[in-house]
């Protein structure tokens, strides 16, 4: 199968289960609860959709790297949250005042995440940690030690309130109804992100360097015949996944007012998330970006249907993300799993 | 070949084995070790370069857990939970099955604990009779209810072959979010400011032996240790234990004696589960006496992942696992009260510690290195 026919035969499953979700949605709105739809999928939803989605997007096309290359990386999770954590101590210590310091926070929480992802990946790689088992300790080291840092710093698991990064307005283009909000009057990092998605794509299925990643995790003896080091090709797609995780933590603060460090932090499940949205879209950066993308409109419909004063429990329909995941997950979960992936390989010398 | 020359084989070969057996299990012994001690030096730097005293800290660690028969009894407490929600995590994790819904599953358990005993006790009578027939209605409802949100994702691995680690992970959040908008809502006590239900009828209960009113009972860590023992049995000495294991070790061969490999998967998640209903069994029936808003429940359910991979996943060495969990987890109160260092740090070293069982080869080098003297050797 070619890349484009796979690509295609990909989209058309995406389009219609995003199609058949949006209409069952939309006849349980009308009918049961008499919502006018209109009024739910504003502009100002859908650009905040994307918002939303855009750390789960960078989180999943870092996780699928990894997993491409034979690698299963099940901490992204942990890598937000210090992702998140560290854009707040950067923003904060840069001065914490505009939308240059949230900029700083986010360059020094993607760099101090890259280094944790070369830890990481020595971990996984040269000791061959069990990568299941050492991703779990990666999250569960975010949810200790960024509350507890935060506390030390701020005196409360919580940051104080934190700038953003604005917006990216076109003069002009962004006076066009509905699109011109969603498109030219948009966050800078919805931009970024899309670009990474897009660049991704293209090095993953136009490159070399994308075919070595995808027989890393494919065939990786072949690889290692043709001269190529399976396991360099692995720390590069371990520690870009982590250094994108951190990313997509960072980019999640620049959207939000500060950083939350209780219960679950503020990035709930995100990286979850991220995991299951590369799944859904069958390890293709594009179609990790659209299902995060779903993933982000359904987070966003909670506070779209509490302004229409519909009475639901906010509660509850906070869970509507998790309940979607599982469903995707049973509907979808035959995606094809690369064949070596959580095999440690050894050369043979 | 005479008889004696295959019985003086054989012996050979047992005593052969045995001392394998005796190296694997002396080598998890001192990873285990090598990373809990790693884990808690790994702390103290942290606490230093937090500029807190690390001496003080160690010493408010070893008081919080074991300086009076007050904390001691809030550790043994602690650390019943701990050993059954372990003991929950390793029937699956031995089986190759990832349940990391233990908590989840002990939310749901708990809540199903505490409102069957609300429904049943107008139907039984208020003596001490009635109180143990309430326990056990309480009893079977959490391991009833556990085990089936613990079959639930077995059965999406087993028939639509869904991640079950993540799954369990969204059936984590989703059963504290319908927990605790039913407690909040539909069961909660009447007049009420805070969020839980109504309290148990004063008939159920643990007797409070050597330790008083503590809300720990010495029935209840007899109850833990028998259950441990109980699960013990089921996995080494039963055909169902038998099954799971050996799926967990090696998948394709279990398949090959016969195994009905989705079948089993949903048995080991519906055991597992119904092991952490009975733990949330324990928290409400000895401890809460009611059950309460399930996100400010410390998470048992994972640090149990912990608390399992530390002990390789053996039922047995559960226990002493957990009795270290309980320790560490019991001073954070103490530390809390007594001390500014934020108390997050305790969960940062329980990640740690897992992160460091996941690398057992790191110690292996480190030891090998030890052993024959470094690189001038």
């Amino acid at each position: 199968m070619s890349v484009v026919e796979y690509a295609s035969h990909r989209r058309v499953r995406l389009v219609s289960l995003a199609a058949v979700t949006a209409l069952a949605v939309g006849v349980v709105a009308t009918v049961a609860f008499d919502i006018p739809l209109d009024r739910i999928f504003t502009a100002g939803y859908v650009a905040r959709s994307m918002e939303m989605a855009a750390p789960i997007s960078l989180a999943a096309i870092g996780g699928l790297y990894a997993e491409k290359s034979g690698v299963f990386n099940i901490g992204l999770e942990g890598f937000m949250i210090f992702g998140a954590f560290f854009a707040a101590v950067g923003t904060y210590f840069a001065g914490g005042g505009g939308a240059v310091h949230a900029w700083a926070g986010i360059v020094f929480a993607t760099a101090l995440t890259t280094v944790l992802a070369v830890l990481f990946a020595v971990l996984l790689i040269r000791y061959k940690a069990d990568q299941i088992v050492a991703g779990l300790g990666v999250w569960f080291i975010g949810l200790g030690l960024a509350p507890f840092t935060a506390s030390i710093i701020w005196g409360s698991r919580n940051s104080p309130r934190m700038p953003g990064v604005g917006r990216l307005t076109v003069p002009g283009l962004s006076e066009i109804p509905y699109l011109g909000r969603i498109v030219f009057d948009q966050s800078p990092l919805v931009w970024l992100t899309a670009l990474v998605a897009v660049g991704s794509w293209v090095f993953l299925y136009r490159t070399n360097y994308g075919y070595w990643i995808q027989a890393a995790g494919e065939n990786p003896e072949a690889l290692d015949t043709a001269g190529i080091d399976v396991n360099r090709v692995r720390y590069a797609t371990v520690i870009f996944s982590g250094a994108m995780a951190g990313l997509g933590g960072a980019v999640l603060l620049a959207h939000s007012s500060s950083f939350i460090g209780t219960g679950q932090t503020m990035v709930d499940g995100r990286g979850w998330l991220g995991i299951v949205a590369y799944l859904f879209g069958n390890y293709n950066p594009l179609g990790a970006a659209a299902a995060a993308l779903l993933f982000g409109g359904v987070d966003m419909l909670q506070g779209q249907l509490q302004t229409l004063n519909i009475d639901l429990s906010a509660k509850l329909l906070g869970l509507l993300p998790y309940i979607v995941v599982i469903v995707v997950l049973t509907g979808w979960g035959k995606t094809r799993v690369p064949a070596s992936v959580g095999e440690p390989y050894e050369t043979e010398e | 070949m005479s008889a004696t020359d295959e019985s003086g084989a054989r012996s050979l070969l047992d005593r052969v084995s045995d001392r394998l057996l005796d190296a694997t299990v002396l080598e998890r012994f001192g990873i285990a070790l090598a990373s809990i001690l790693t884990a808690i030096l790994l702390g103290l730097l942290m606490v230093a370069a937090a500029g807190y005293n690390p001496i003080i800290f160690l010493n408010n660690l070893i008081v919080g857990a074991v300086g009076s028969e007050r904390v001691l009894a809030r550790t043994l407490r602690i650390s019943t939970f701990f050993i059954v929600t372990g003991v929950a995590v390793a029937v699956a994790f031995r089986a190759g099955v990832f349940n990391i819904g233990v908590q989840g599953q002990f939310v749901v358990g708990g809540l199903a604990c505490a409102m069957s005993i609300l429904w049943a006790a107008p139907y039984l009578p208020s003596g001490s009779l009635g109180g143990v027939g309430l326990m056990l209605i309480g009893t079977v409802a959490a391991a009833v209810s556990g085990g089936l949100y613990g079959a639930f994702p077995g059965v999406l691995k087993a028939y639509a072959d869904a991640n079950e680690i993540i799954t369990t992970i969204m059936l984590n959040f989703i059963a504290i979010g319908v927990v605790s908008w039913l407690i909040t809502n539909p069961f909660r006590e009447a007049g009420s400011t805070n969020v839980q239900t109504e309290p148990l009828p004063a008939n159920v209960g643990l007797p409070p032996i050597v330790f008083g009113e503590s809300g720990f009972s010495v029935v209840g860590l007899v109850l833990t240790l028998a259950l441990v023992a109980v699960v013990a049995v089921v996995m080494t000495r039963t055909r169902f234990g038998y099954d799971m294991m050996t799926s967990g070790y090696q998948a394709s061969a279990a398949v090959y004696s016969g195994v009905d490999a989705k079948r089993n998967v949903v048995a080991t998640m519906s055991f597992s589960g119904a092991v952490a209903g009975l733990a949330s069994a324990l928290f409400v029936i000895m401890y809460q006496g009611r059950f309460l808003e399930p996100a400010s429940i410390h998470t048992y359910g994972y640090d149990a992942i912990a608390v399992s991979l530390l002990a390789a996943n053996n039922p047995l060495a559960v226990v002493p696992a957990g009795l270290l969990f309980g320790g560490l987890n019991s001073s954070t109160s103490y530390i809390q009260i007594y001390s500014d260092v934020p108390v997050q740090l305790i969960d940062g070293i329980v990640g740690i510690v897992i992160l460091f069982v996941a690398v057992p080869e790191l110690f292996r080098m480190a030891a090998n290195r030890a052993t024959t003297g470094g690189e001038d050797e």
